[in-house]
């Protein structure tokens, strides 16, 4: 199972590494010169002191002399305590050595042949030590050469940088472990506003859809996501709202049809009537049933467009085609009002073929439907700004401006005295949502005698 | 032409029976799947007309038992749901045609009819004749009495197909998808006025009157006789 991530724990930890990381770098530049610096002390003790023993050495020039050194390098130690020197010739025995020395002979003479006066450090007896070594000449021109050495007891360095260590080590945990607290407590303080508008989301349901998050009160930093989450409620109050709408819309068209039917076939129940009585009210029946089956399959249509459904079988679709083929099918019927039915231009279009029949003829009809008698319907095709425009310009009666964008609308209907005369006033709402199906638009304007539809739809 | 009805909905499994019967077909109903099956298995069926929602064995099943059996039967199902994967999976099944409950009778009867045909010779005679009305389908031509009748070519297509299948009530939309290929109900009056005109043309001066408007079904072609 994966655990979900908390951001509380995730901060905490983050702050308590970061600062651990930090401190630990500081620690150890901080030791590491300390010990630098320990090791320059000693080496400028050491060097001076090799210094001022091959001056010593170099003033002897007799071989039986060196007896007499021990006296000379003893006073040049005096004072220095934990200091200790070694004399000794490469293949013999030591000439002078303080009491406490405890030089290791064969690392001492490989540093004071390969590494002349460069630090080194040994362990002995429980006590640690660094030293320099050297190769010295005794006298001039005798040839005689010893090996010097001198060390130093680092033990209260060793000791010292030991404790430093460990102080560092629990400074470094306690730093850690505060500022995870207190990270832990910056980042509950900082997302108190989350849970804030946790409290406020809570409340909306289905009946609630229009409240809204107090943008006021919302960080910066959670502004965009507020934001976002108040346009989502936007736009679920809206479908709710049209799926309700849908609802009574539907309710609302089918009783008409529904107590018509019921009407009639009660009155001629009444009373006995002749065998062509029954037959008119049957086909009146027959004509009501007629009209709500297509209404249910238009209804069922348009939610399925609405939802996207109806773009699934997409191909390329030539235009100028699919409207010739319109003009054939309303040929009859533009002829009976005299009607000139005028294409201009061509595109090519992806679309579902049937559904955008059904889309462009639901406009054409409308516009057959209101044209005036006599004149010309101009559907003029154009591509430009990368997308496909399908003008349908009809000259009739004027819509007026505030019912443009309703005209698109379920069972919207301009003239409500020719209510169900024609059609189930579905007709441009399906074409309205095909076309949005298909990533289009489709919007009327109006200007003196002429209206135009505008069907556009994205270029290939 | 027999006919197996499969649906378990009492009033429309009457009426189908006896819209079918009416129309000259011998049409048995039987209301759940299992027995659907087994009829449609033992006996001898031209079609069967099966509901998909059924008690039992659903409709799916029992295409599939038919299929599976090897007989060559027509089936033609019926579904409430007006689903893209409910068509696919019938007609994967094997079914040949589907219909969405509501339709309308006449729709069914021409649906029928079309299956039933389908296995029949397509006749390929040069000539279509009824009463005094005459087509030459070879040269486009319209003769009634004798006198020469002009006709628009989705005029002459119209008349075609109401005179191929003269005596069925044909549907507005079936007339709109088989004349212009258009595929839905307009909520423009085109087949009335096509219609209309179609009539003014080859009815109006003439007898008797072969071309009848049938209310809240379609329209049929028949001579007034053998109505």
């Amino acid at each position: 199972m994966i655990r979900k991530r908390s951001i509380t724990v995730a901060l905490t930890l983050l702050f308590a590494g970061a600062s651990t990381v930090v401190l630990l770098a500081l620690g150890f530049v901080i030791s590491s010169s300390v010990e630098k610096h320990f090791e320059e002390q000693d080496m400028e003790v050491l060097a001076a002191k090799m210094k001022l023993t091959r001056h010593t050495l170099e003033r002897f020039t007799m071989a039986s002399d060196l007896n007499q050194i021990t006296q000379p390098l003893n006073d040049a130690l005096v004072g220095h305590h934990g200091l200790d020197l070694i004399v000794y010739e490469q293949k013999g025995a030591s000439v002078y050595s303080t009491q406490s020395a405890t030089f290791p002979k064969e690392l001492v003479t490989m540093n004071a042949v390969n590494r002349p006066n460069k630090p080194f450090t040994w362990q002995a007896g429980g006590q640690s030590y660094r030293g320099i070594a050297d190769v010295v000449q005794i006298g001039t021109g005798t040839g005689r050469k010893m090996i010097v050495a001198t060390s130093i007891n680092i033990m209260h360095h060793l000791a010292f940088m030991q404790s430093f260590v460990h102080t560092l080590w629990a400074f470094v945990a306690a730093a850690a472990a505060l500022s995870g607290l207190l990270g832990w407590a910056a980042v509950r303080r900082g997302l108190l506003p989350l849970r804030t508008m946790r409290e406020q989301a809570q409340v909306v349901t289905a009946q609630q859809l229009n409240r809204r998050l107090k943008m006021d009160a919302v960080p910066v930093e959670l502004e965009d996501l507020a934001q976002s989450l108040n346009d989502m409620l936007a736009r679920l109050e809206e479908a709710f709202e049209r799926l309700s709408d849908f609802s009574s819309d539907i309710a609302h068209e089918l009783r008409t049809p529904v107590s018509n039917l019921m009407t009639e076939t009660q009155v001629a129940l009444t009373r006995v009537r002749s065998a062509e009585e029954y037959r008119n009210i049957l086909e009146s029946n027959a004509e009501e049933f007629d009209h709500m089956a297509r209404m249910i399959s238009d209804m069922l249509l348009l939610a399925k467009s609405e939802n996207s459904l109806v773009a699934s079988n997409c191909s390329q679709i030539t235009l100028a085609i699919e409207v010739t083929a319109l003009f054939d099918y309303y040929d009859a019927v533009a002829e009976e009002k005299g009607l000139r039915l005028i294409l201009e231009g061509d595109a090519m279009v992806n679309a579902d073929k049937t559904m955008l029949r059904r889309a462009i003829g639901n406009v054409l009809s409308n516009a057959i439907r209101h044209s005036a008698p006599n004149t010309s319907l101009r559907v003029r095709i154009s591509e430009g700004a990368g997308q496909v425009t399908m003008q349908i310009a009809n000259t009739g009666d004027m819509i007026p401006p505030e019912y443009l964008e309703r005209i698109f609308d379920r069972f919207f209907r301009l003239d409500t005295a020719r209510q169900r005369s024609d059609g189930t006033g579905l007709g441009l709402a399906i074409a309205r949502s095909i076309i949005m199906a298909h990533g289009g638009t489709v919007s009327a304007s109006s200007a003196g005698d002429v209206t135009t539809f505008f069907i556009k739809l994205p270029l290939i | 032409m027999k006919i197996l009805i499969v649906e378990d909905e009492p009033k429309t499994g009457d009426y189908l029976k006896q819209g079918l019967t009416e129309a000259g077909f011998v049409a048995d109903l039987v209301r759940n799947g299992s027995d659907g099956l087994h009829s449609a298995l033992t006996e001898d069926y031209d079609l069967v007309i099966l509901d998909v929602m059924l008690p039992g064995i659903d409709g799916w099943a029992v295409l599939a038992g038919i299929r599976r059996s090897g007989k060559d039967v027509c089936v033609l199902f019926l579904t409430a749901r007006d689903h893209v994967d409910d068509r696919v999976k019938g007609l994967e099944l094997g079914a040949d045609d589907y219909l969405v409950k509501p339709f309308a009778f006449s729709e069914l009867l021409a649906r029928v009819r079309t299956l039933l045909r389908r296995g029949a010779k397509v006749s390929a005679a040069d000539f279509l004749e009824v009463s005094n009305l005459h087509l030459d389908l070879m040269r486009r031509r319209v003769t009634r009495e004798g006198k020469r009748i002009d006709l628009t070519a989705k005029e002459f297509a119209l008349l075609e197909l109401l005179l191929r299948r003269q005596g069925e009530v044909l549907p507005r939309s079936l007339i709109a998808s088989q004349v212009w290929d258009m595929n839905f109900d307009s909520d423009t009056n085109v087949i009335e006025v096509a219609m209309r005109r179609l009539r003014a043309k080859v009815d109006d001066d003439f007898e008797p009157k072969l071309i009848r408007t049938v209310r809240g079904m379609g329209y049929v072609l028949e001579t007034p006789d053998c109505a």
